[in-house]
């Protein structure tokens, strides 16, 4: 069995999210590939949470309809899946506490209210109980669990550690015992390089540690608000200061002031927040101050639905903040991505002096993926920050923060360099940063900012990465960000279907080079756009860019992922 | 030694008689006494006439946007805490569309001085009511007079955690000096506020207005009583205006609290870090 989902789902409070991600890290210690997805409403207790594992010997990049193993801590988590189910599935549950009246699947009993009553357990210990029957079930190492379990304790003695053992066996021998017969080898332990379990969100935050980003600022928003936990929890080691402001207005404009000062500096938010920071984004436009801006999405408009995912807000960044000025917006696919993109992005704010955004969503930010570690800690050994054209000390002559130069970039000097002075100006201003108001520097100010779009676009914008053969391909995917997964994996179910397919995924969202995005997208093709969004936001920008308009396309806006079932669908029809 | 022409720029744009001028010239006077060279000082402006200074003061210097100087300043303090980091900025952008982050500044005691230009009036707008004018004052935005109280921006200072709140005059320029040397001085979140009149659009608060009800804190008073100085800001309400420090603590400031920031270099000066190990081994 190579592709195995197991979910386990309870309310909201009683721990479901920490039980699935030890669960991953059972998956990837054991040898396995993971992808991970939950859900969760904007409660924090009284309401339902539900965590997927998707289990592979190969790389995973997206969950799958069916659902392999359903751990069902309340009744809710049955009523809510039981769609999802098939006969080969199992379900495991209390049936003291609620009955399953649908047949046509495995239903195990185990009696965790009663459990619970005999050992004095709290609920949220029930978790580790339906851990222990899981790893049972699925033939996994319970010693590796146990590691899980002394590093996670560690802090709390060795009773805490003991007690949580013993409820882990209590669920592991119920299953060895009654109902052997069930146990499949899903987890069998094997021999694998290492490898790692995180988000997108913890992808970024890695990274922007790696590229010496030194200062961050943030007012919580999910999903973006795992960075800004993360980063703060770092501080110790990473040496990062990390404020939590009073608003995304004081964020932005402190994180501007940082970077005029000369650290590396980023913010990171998600829809509502990235409106209120958007007039910095034009000032950092203008003045042009180097800053990365992490933005992940949730679907809107206002409050929206403020624990699910969309991609509502792409055209949103790419148009963010008043008057015409250059900026940068990137959109990585998956975990790797998002280590390489978030590096580069970093690199391009300092090479530039331009507001760099990279955009993420609610799926790609909290989904954990595995990936290889060692990929990783090459990738970060090797990756040195280019600060561009950033000196330590004025050259000959008066110096020129906005200096007219061919490829639009002028030098930048670090304040409290001695023998200079300068200011960056949020007003129109001449090559030393006074501010004007005549036409021709205004001019000259434009062009020079303009032009280093150009100069990025000569330089640094990748053609997006076709997966799979146009020329052969039956249906042509366009897609961008975190429907990467889904598609691939769809790819590969319409391949064993005989249909050949190829995927056009975008990263560097904007600008782009027309031509070559032009030329990829006019052949004579099935093209379908494929966009967690209800606008095809991403479709909009591509005739906007190039004058193609891609006919078909497979739009979702319920606040859930793309699934590749969908997208086999959408092919088939 | 820097002089006041070093920190000279372009001419002022102001109206004769505007208190900028004044203010312009105790500033200047004031980073020259202080043996401060443009290469050695971070200034954010805000946006007004009082930001417009931006043209006329030689720095390291940033003319940001509306309201937003402040955390402007904060981030470039807390990049680099060795340079001196100082504010102008007038009382619609500090104390209107700033109001959240001048509050939040006193909270955290940042070591940055904030020059404010307190005229009751937003002057490059032409003249509308700005939130520290007294209840009733009649602009073009108020016809009919102000209905909210007067913004007190001393006393919103002292409160919410300021260690240096202070109040001049521009027409005082040498008491000012004095004022915005020590602001600069203190370690900590420092406020002068800087009654400044505009004698083109309030015809209320008067050179003559502050001349009457104006005086000097002096020796006897101790500017390290709290519920002391509480009073004197609201005295504001009765029209009296004391002038000189208000008071002052040896709180620490924000960037003295961070732990792993480097007291002795700063955050931009100090080595990268490049153990990703420690950091990977979370995700295993």
């Amino acid at each position: 069995m190579d592709l195995f989902l197991w979910k386990i789902g309870g309310e909201a409070g009683f721990g479901i999210m920490t039980t699935g991600l030890s669960f991953g890290k059972v998956a990837i210690r054991s040898g396995y590939h993971v992808f991970d997805y939950n859900e969760y409403p904007s409660l924090i207790r009284g309401g339902h949470n539900t965590y997927e594992v998707m289990i592979s010997s190969q790389e995973v990049y997206a969950q799958k309809q069916d659902i392999d193993l359903l751990v069902c801590l309340n009744k809710d988590t049955y009523t809510h899946h039981k769609h999802r189910l098939t006969d080969k599935s199992i379900v495991v549950y209390d049936a003291d506490e609620f009955t399953i009246e649908e047949t046509g699947f495995v239903k195990l009993h185990i009696p965790f209210a009663s459990m619970k009553k005999e050992h004095h357990v709290m609920q949220i210990m029930v978790n580790t109980i339906a851990l222990g029957a899981s790893l049972a079930l699925l033939s996994g190492d319970i010693a590796i669990f146990y590691e899980i379990i002394e590093k996670e304790f560690k802090r709390k003695g060795e009773e805490v550690i003991a007690f949580n053992k013993k409820l882990t066996d209590l669920g592991f021998n119920y299953i060895k015992e009654h109902y052997s017969e069930h146990i499949k080898p899903v987890l069998t332990r094997k021999q694998e390089k290492s490898k790692m379990i995180l988000t997108g969100n913890d992808a970024f935050s890695l990274a922007a540690v790696v590229a010496d980003c030194r200062f961050y600022a943030a007012y919580p928003m999910t999903p973006s608000s795992t960075v800004l936990t993360s980063l703060a929890g770092w501080q110790d080691k990473s040496k990062m200061v990390v404020r939590h402001a009073e608003d995304e207005i004081a964020v932005m404009n402190t994180v501007l002031g940082a970077s005029f000062a000369g650290v590396r500096s980023a913010t990171g938010t998600s829809g509502g927040g990235f409106a209120l920071m958007v007039e910095g984004i034009s000032f950092a436009g203008v003045a042009e101050i180097s800053v990365v801006v992490f933005l992940s999405q949730r679907p809107g408009p206002a409050t929206g639905m403020p624990t699910w995912t969309e991609q509502g807000d792409l055209l949103f960044a790419v148009n963010a903040g008043h008057g015409e000025f250059p900026k940068i917006v990137l959109a990585p696919g998956d975990i790797h991505e998002m280590f390489e993109l978030t590096l580069k992005a970093f690199d391009l704010a300092d090479i530039y002096q331009m507001p760099v955004i990279v955009m993420s969503d609610k799926f790609l930010s909290e989904s954990h993926k595995s990936v290889n570690k060692e990929d990783i800690s090459n990738l970060f050994a090797n990756y040195h920050p280019n600060r561009g054209k950033l000196v330590n000390a004025p050259g000959e002559g008066k110096y020129l923060r906005y200096k007219i130069t061919d490829d639009g970039i002028s030098e930048r000097l670090l304040p409290g360099a001695p023998g200079a002075f300068y200011q960056v100006n949020s007003y129109e201003h001449v090559e030393d940063g006074h501010t004007t108001e005549e036409a021709a520097p205004r001019i000259e100010q434009v062009d020079k900012r303009s032009r280093k779009w150009q100069t990025y676009l000569d330089s640094h914008f990748k053609a997006p990465r076709v997966y799979g053969d146009i020329e052969t391909a039956d249906a042509v995917f366009v897609s961008w960000g975190g429907n990467k997964g889904p598609i691939i994996e769809a790819q590969k179910m319409l391949d064993a279907q005989g249909k050949k397919t190829a995927y056009i995924h975008f990263t560097h969202i904007y600008p782009m080079n027309t031509s070559i995005v032009k030329d990829i997208l006019s052949k004579d093709k099935r093209y379908i756009l494929i966009e967690n969004n209800a606008h095809g936001q991403f479709g909009k920008l591509l005739t906007m860019e190039t004058g193609i308009m891609i006919k078909e396309s497979l739009l979702k806006y319920d606040g859930r992922p793309i699934y590749k079932e969908e997208i086999v669908a959408k092919v088939n029809t | 030694m820097a002089t006041q022409k070093d920190f000279s720029g372009y001419t002022g744009t102001w109206c004769p008689g505007c208190g900028d001028w004044g203010i312009g010239v105790a500033i200047k006077s004031a980073f020259v006494q202080m043996g401060m060279d443009p290469s050695s000082v971070g200034v954010v402006f805000d946006i007004g006439c009082s930001g417009n200074m931006n043209d006329v003061l030689n720095a390291y210097a940033i003319h940001g946007l509306h309201g937003r100087s402040v955390p402007t300043a904060v981030g470039m303090k807390l990049a680099h805490h060795k340079m001196p980091v100082v504010v102008i900025g007038g009382d619609g952008g500090l104390y209107g569309e700033g109001g959240n982050h001048f509050l939040h500044a006193s909270r955290g005691n940042h070591d940055i001085t904030l020059i404010a230009h307190d005229n009751s009036v937003y002057g490059l707008t032409t003249g509308q009511v700005a939130p520290d004018a007294q209840k009733g004052y009649k602009s073009k935005s108020t016809p009919q007079g102000m209905i909210e109280v007067s913004l007190n921006p001393l006393a919103l200072a002292l409160t919410q955690g300021a260690s240096f709140v202070a109040q001049g005059f521009a027409g005082d320029v040498t008491a000012l000096i004095e004022l915005i040397k020590k602001a600069i001085h203190h370690k900590g979140f420092s406020l002068v506020n800087v009654l400044q009149p505009c004698v083109t659009f309030n015809k209320v608060n008067t050179y003559q207005y502050y001349m009457q009800r104006i005086y000097t804190l002096d020796h006897s008073y101790d500017r390290t009583n709290y519920k002391l100085a509480l009073e004197k800001t609201q005295e504001f309400n009765e029209e009296k205006y004391p002038i000189g420090i208000l008071y002052q603590s040896d709180r620490p400031a924000y960037h003295e609290q961070i732990a792993h920031l480097p007291q002795d270099s700063s955050l931009r000066e100090r080595p990268a870090f490049r153990d990703f190990g420690l950091l990977i081994d979370d995700f295993v």
